[in-house]
């Protein structure tokens, strides 16, 4: 039974992860940041759109919210945040030059 | 477990993630803010490794690996593994963009001391183990001896080619 239910667990990560890659690759989100990667402000699929979609599943699924469903749904809605919303909210700083 | 052994355990494990991935992400190479150049910069003039100032200066400026090493395994604590470091994450990089920063170091951080918990979970040492070393891991960075903590964090910054170019 506890098998079963780290199955389903993990199964509904994964799925809301790939939601995520699927949903980002249609909105032409890129997949990775431009290199040097440590120092890009780019939003890409990898980071943060899929540990953002890990990191929203944990939340409502620790709120009782569960299941395959709500994980793609939620793999939607974080690709939607990150493609439309993410750069509105937290914009890259603009350096003043010194 | 012997407790004070779990600690100690979890104090170098903390200790390894955080200095290792923010020094892989490139704290050493440059100030990200006007604050961490400062203290980059008085750690150097009280004879300490600029490369080492400006990580010493980054993590206090934004949530690097240290932060999410720290809130990933309050998290695991108070929520669950792997759950609580799943959202620590999540948070840390809203942490990391609120400060200029754009949250590699933090988020990693988070991610891989919370599979580093679950794995040490298998051994007897919980996540309450890690909080607290993670305390004790950051006092030898920012508490004893600064100029001490840069030279040490220099010397690695040069063995990962993460010096700074900076004088």
């Amino acid at each position: 039974m506890i098998i079963h239910a780290n199955v389903i667990l993990i199964s509904s990560y994964a799925v809301a992860v790939i939601s995520s890659i699927v949903v980002g690759l249609l909105l032409r989100i890129p997949v990775l940041p431009e290199r040097p990667m440590r120092q890009s402000w780019t939003i890409s699929i990898v980071f943060p759109t899929a540990v953002l979609a890990l990191g929203f599943s944990a939340i409502v699924f620790k709120l009782g919210i569960d299941g395959l469903l709500v994980a793609a749904i939620i793999g939607i809605i974080t690709a939607l945040f990150s493609k439309y919303l993410l750069e509105r909210i937290l914009p890259e700083p603009v350096m003043e030059e010194s | 477990m012997n407790e004070i052994l779990a600690i100690a355990i979890a104090a170098g494990l903390s200790w390894l993630n955080f200095v290792i991935i923010d020094t892989w992400m490139g704290l050493p190479e440059a100030p990200g803010v006007k604050g961490a150049d400062v203290i980059g910069r008085a750690v150097k003039k009280r004879g300490g490794d600029l490369a080492g100032g400006f990580f010493q200066g980054n993590i206090v400026c934004s949530p690097d690996a240290s932060a999410g090493t720290l809130l990933a395994s309050a998290a695991c604590y108070t929520i669950g593994t792997p759950e609580g470091g799943l959202i620590a994450a999540a948070l840390v990089y809203f942490g990391n963009r609120l400060c200029a920063d754009p949250g590699y170091a933090g988020t990693t951080g988070a991610l891989t001391i919370t599979v580093i918990i679950y794995l040490a979970s298998f051994i007897g040492i919980g996540p309450e183990y890690f909080v607290v070393g993670m305390v004790l891991a950051i006092v030898t960075i920012q508490g004893l001896h600064h100029p001490l903590a840069s030279k040490l964090l220099g010397k690695i910054a040069k063995k990962m080619g993460r010096y700074t170019e900076l004088t």
